[in-house]
């Protein structure tokens, strides 16, 4: 190989997202050989829109998981605060002040998890894996378990096309990425989530005050989380308490194959998206070529799996050269 | 000379080793025979480390020969290493601290009983008598995680012993232990000679070697500049080879002005009772005595880490209440600690960004990422940080840079008052001159030093005054230029137990 090919092809794999990005044109190129209907404007605008609701959810944890915190409250987070939501707009609640009643909600949980986290001393991951119960529960008990169907009262941020194409919820995604782009790079706060991750330790003898820092990175993922859930009521006209299970497991995992350590410290918005992208793009091709639905959990497993061994070698490999 | 009649365990001849363009060694030689200890001096980046990973089977040589015990080789595979006796201590160690001493002794290797279960009564009974051989009190079922760093390097070598070592490898082991444990280990270093085990023992601390050595091998630049009998060398020789260059760094004569910091009565319950001192302006006060003497935990307090439980801290005659390290700094007063990893380090973020951390509570939320990479820029040449750039990971300096950047990020708030906690450890003799320049030219400048070290030739070098310290309380503030290391060492340890120390 040439020696400028060489370089294009270290600088391609010198990042985790262009990694991500050719797996994802790769996989992109099979599903639209298989099915030429998976390039049509139709199918990948609506891919866009399937992955907005858990772009968000994955802004706030990359935000988390960064700074060596978790949240995985956050799918009960969402069924909760979209209940709270679509109940007031069925008692009459102006729709939009009943949405950002959710919000408050939603921003309102996020912050007890980093509340009790820094109270106890506690892994912020056990808090929050308790506070799913506590959070599910509340939303069965004001609900009674039953369905709230708004019925087209809050449809316009779900349905809303942009030139008739782009999906407005795809573009409130972006936005969200690049909110957690500017966090990390060019704020002091931005700094703090990469130096807490790291080591708080020093941190907080470098003269940081980790704990209110960390207050305001809960309070951030709550705010990401109640968006998202706040689409999502919009998108399918209806919540439940169970609305949202799951999302947390697929947010972290695309932060993690994003390129960000589970041990925090390292991390990026476009990593994100990329693994984001990732997650979607194996579903919809899986769809276009016609697997069966059975086997597709098996099989976006283990393209997962394959996908976060291939970019551990690769990064073992970088370190190693490092040495 | 009588070296022919002894064993000679390991030669090495014309070792050569590449890391992509970076030559690590270049043309090595070295030997080493039973019952000797040969020591291996040179900056960091010398190879040091270079060749202990390929005499432990970690890296393959690209060219150069190996004799071990009578046999060549061209490389070792780490399990070929093991098998042929040849035992590397680590600095960090490598055991499991979760199990007991003779769990580890006997590790993968366990002495099996009836059932094929293991015989535990066995395994404690060989574990303690193995170092009992070697003079050690510890139970064999202690809890590896209860011993002190010392006692684990100890069981390190114990552990070896077991496993039949004939050489030993020691990288740096008292780098972090203290005076006492220091001669506890070196005490062990000569009883492995005395069984005609060859070490191989690698440190900063010329004291040290003098001690103990035998010979002395001088890397530079990845090669072996000359080996010296040890008897027929001196300090200033060595380090001479070392840097290519005299050396001995002397700060120029000071003129401390009014006191800065005055403590009185300062006490923390169980560390320190009734510390009374001046700092004043432009002056270093350095902090001596044994480990455990209640040094950094008083540092820790005037850091704002920890709470005193009375006294006061009065600064440019008011008095100061640090409930955090955010107070201290605001007032000027900032702490370089001793452990730069743990405490100080952000190793996975940039040099860059450890440096403008401390910028974080101060003014705008935003960054202005052009003025910033100025200032650092600056600051990385004023203190002559060795680094690719200001976007190279922290993790990646070398021990006396990654001081340098800690030290960098209070220049850049221009603090009043620096804490160093043993501000050379870890730190090659080059950077270690470096470090010593740049706190002179800080007390030039008018700022105040706080110096814990546990280094006599370093604090009577760059103190003006020192205050001795022992089990919590200020024995007394003597002036650096009228003591001698003697009797600075009768200080600390009380005189009666200064013989042995200094013996």
């Amino acid at each position: 190989m040439s020696a400028l090919g060489t370089t294009i092809r270290k600088r391609l794999l010198a990042n985790q997202w262009s990694f991500l990005l050719l797996v994802v044109i790769l996989l992109s190129l099979i599903a639209g050989s298989v099915n030429s209907r998976y390039w049509w404007v139709g199918n990948l605008t609506n891919l866009l829109g399937q992955i907005s609701v858990l772009s968000l959810v994955a802004c706030g944890a990359t935000i988390l998981i960064i700074s060596g915190n978790f949240d995985i409250s956050v799918g009960a987070n969402i069924g909760l605060s979209s209940v709270v939501m679509a109940m007031l707009m069925r008692s009459g609640v102006f729709p939009p002040l009943a949405a950002f009643i959710g919000l408050l909600v939603s921003v309102l949980c996020a912050s007890l998890i980093g509340t009790a986290s820094i109270l106890f001393q506690a892994p912020s991951f056990i808090i929050s894996l308790a506070a799913i119960g506590v959070f599910q529960g509340i939303a069965l008990f004001v609900t009674q378990g039953t369905i709230q169907t708004i019925y087209g009262q809050f449809e316009t941020l779900g349905g809303l096309k942009l030139f008739n194409l782009i999906p407005l919820l795809f573009v409130i995604a972006l936005l969200g990425y690049l909110v957690v782009h500017v966090i990390l790079s060019y704020t002091q706060l931005g700094r703090c989530i990469y130096a807490i991750g790291n080591n708080p330790r020093a941190t907080y003898l470098a003269g940081i005050n980790v704990n209110r820092r960390k207050m305001i990175f809960f309070a951030i993922n709550g705010l990401f989380v109640g968006v998202a859930a706040m689409l999502l009521l919009s998108r399918v006209g209806a919540a439940q308490p169970s609305t949202g299970t799951g999302i947390e497991l697929q947010a972290i995992g695309s932060v993690v194959i994003g390129g960000a350590p589970m041990s925090g410290g390292k991390g990026n918005a476009l990593g994100t998206f990329c693994g984001v992208l990732l997650w979607g793009v194996i579903g919809n091709a899986l769809n276009m070529m016609r697997v069966n639905p059975y086997i597709q959990d098996v099989v976006v497993g283990m393209l997962i799996i394959l996908a976060v061994a291939v970019s551990s070698l690769r990064l073992r490999a970088e370190r190693a050269s490092l040495e | 000379m009588e070296q022919h009649e002894r064993v000679e365990l390991l030669a090495i001849h014309g070792l050569r080793k590449t890391f992509g363009d970076t030559v690590a060694l270049n043309g090595v030689h070295f030997s080493l025979y039973a019952g000797e200890v040969h020591c291996l001096v040179g900056q960091n980046g010398a190879g040091k480390s270079t060749l202990i990973k390929i005499l432990s089977g970690a890296e393959k040589p690209d060219a150069g020969k190996i004799i071990a015990f009578g046999k060549g080789h061209r490389y070792f595979t780490p399990g070929q290493s093991l098998e042929m006796g040849i035992a590397t201590i680590y600095q960090d160690m490598e055991l499991v601290t979760s199990i007991t001493v003779a769990d580890n002794i006997f590790l993968g290797h366990e002495i099996m009983g009836k059932f094929r279960l293991i015989d535990y009564t066995a395994q404690n009974r060989q574990a303690t008598e193995l170092m009992r051989s070697m003079g050690i009190d510890i139970p064999a079922t202690t809890l590896v995680e209860s011993l002190s760093p010392a006692e684990q390097q100890i069981l390190q070598i114990v552990k070896a012993l077991h496993f039949k070592a004939r050489i030993m490898i020691m990288d740096e082991p008292t780098s972090s232990l203290g005076l006492e444990e220091t001669k506890a280990l070196l005490d062990i270093v000569r009883k492995l000679a005395a069984r005609k085990i060859g070490v191989i023992y690698i440190s900063h601390f010329l004291r040290e070697i003098f001690e103990i050595g035998d010979r002395v091998t001088v890397l530079k630049d990845g090669q072996s500049v000359e080996t010296f009998d040890i008897r027929r060398v001196d300090v200033p020789t060595i380090t001479r080879r070392m840097l290519g260059r005299e050396t001995i760094f002397n700060r120029p004569p000071s003129k401390p002005g009014g006191p800065i910091l005055c403590v009185r009565s300062l006490s923390r319950r169980k560390h320190f009772q009734e510390i009374n001192f001046d700092l004043r302006r432009g002056e270093i006060l350095g902090f001596g005595g044994v480990v455990g003497a209640g040094r950094t935990a008083l540092m820790n307090v005037l850091f704002g880490v920890d709470r005193a439980d009375k006294g006061d801290i009065i600064l440019n005659d008011n008095p100061i209440n640090l409930s955090s390290p955010r107070d201290a700094i605001e007032q000027g007063i900032v702490m370089i600690p001793e452990d730069r990893k743990q405490l100080a380090l952000l190793d996975l973020r940039s040099l860059l960004e450890n440096i403008a951390i401390v910028r974080n509570e101060q003014g705008s939320p935003w960054i202005d990422r052009r003025r910033e990479k100025g200032a650092i820029a600056a600051l990385i040449e004023r203190l002559g940080i060795v680094t690719a750039g200001p976007e190279q990971l922290a993790g990646s300096l070398s021990g006396g840079n990654q001081q340098k950047a800690v030290l960098a990020r209070w220049l850049l708030i221009d603090a009043q008052i620096f804490i160093f906690d043993e501000p050379t450890k870890g730190v090659d003799i080059g950077a270690k001159e470096q470090i010593y320049q740049l706190m002179a030219g800080l007390t030039s400048q008018g700022k105040s030093i706080l110096m814990v070290s546990s280094d006599l030739t370093e604090l009577l070098a760059m103190s003006d005054r020192i205050a001795v310290m022992r089990n919590g309380k200020l024995i007394t503030i003597v002036n650096a230029s009228d003591m001698s290391e003697r009797q600075l060492l009768g200080l600390f340890v009380g005189v009666e137990g200064t013989e042995q120390l200094a013996g």
